[in-house]
């Protein structure tokens, strides 16, 4: 049972801040903060509200696609020309 | 390489895809996909909705087709996409593994595993790897859905 462990070596705090450290980037507003020093934590929760925010933006979206849709507005060659895009 | 510096009208067009800064070949295949299913839909749909509960259903069916586009266009290539993958295809999760998340950030990563689908079965690592991709995918789709809304906009007032 502790062999197991051992063999996944156990995610050691350094790696993780690691990787939330790189998470901070993806983040909106971080250019403004890249100097100073951010916590993991403070990342942790603002990836959470990130994330939470855009899902609702694609929930907002959604809806405006969908009366977009029945309007009618959309037609072929306003798509033929995103998918050039 | 040789063929490229023989054609200048190709290497043109490759050389300048590849620097301009749009250039995202993810964000290209989650457009076809997600453009592909808004039309798809729109054959589908009835063009003067009456009621509350159509619309409600169209707007459940965009979002739908959001989440379902970039799912696919990902594929089975990371633990998000495959578990969004599994719910729409109604199956039950996947062997559940125990929650391990690391309790050194407690609370933080558990309010993250509950965002990032999939997430209740990942270990710590897995699941920045996988916030980190989920958000850029879930950027990208927004920006494409912005980009239809504007242009369709634009495109009706110069009418």
């Amino acid at each position: 049972m502790s062999s197991r462990k051992e063999r996944s070596s156990r995610i050691t705090e350094d790696e993780i801040n690691d990787l939330i450290l790189k998470l901070h980037p993806l983040l909106p507003d971080s250019s403004s903060r890249c100097n100073t020093k951010v916590s993991a934590t403070k990342i942790l929760k603002e990836t959470c509200n990130y994330l939470k925010r855009l899902h609702k933006e694609v929930d907002d979206l959604s809806e405006r696609l969908s009366q977009l849709l029945a309007s009618g507005n959309v037609d072929e060659d306003t798509i033929r020309a995103l998918l050039r895009r | 390489m040789s063929s490229l510096s023989q054609n200048p009208k190709k290497t043109l067009s490759f050389s300048s895809t590849m620097k301009n800064p749009n250039y995202n070949p993810l964000k290209k295949r989650l457009a076809s996909r997600f453009l592909k299913a808004m039309g798809r839909l729109k054959c589908k749909m009835s063009p003067f909705p009456a009621t509350i509960e159509e619309k409600r259903r169209r707007h459940r069916a965009v979002r739908g087709a959001a989440y379902a586009s970039m799912a696919s266009a990902v594929g089975p290539r990371r633990a998000w996409s495959r578990a969004l993958l599994r719910k729409m295809k109604g199956r039950k999760r996947a062997r559940r593994n125990p929650r391990n998340v690391d309790e050194r950030f407690g609370l933080n990563l558990n309010q993250l595993c509950d965002v990032v689908p999939g997430g209740e079965g990942m270990d710590s690592r897995s699941l920045l790897n996988e916030t980190a991709h989920y958000i850029k995918c879930l950027v990208a789709q927004v920006q494409i859905m912005r980009e239809i809304l504007h242009s369709s906009s634009s495109s009706s007032t110069t009418l």
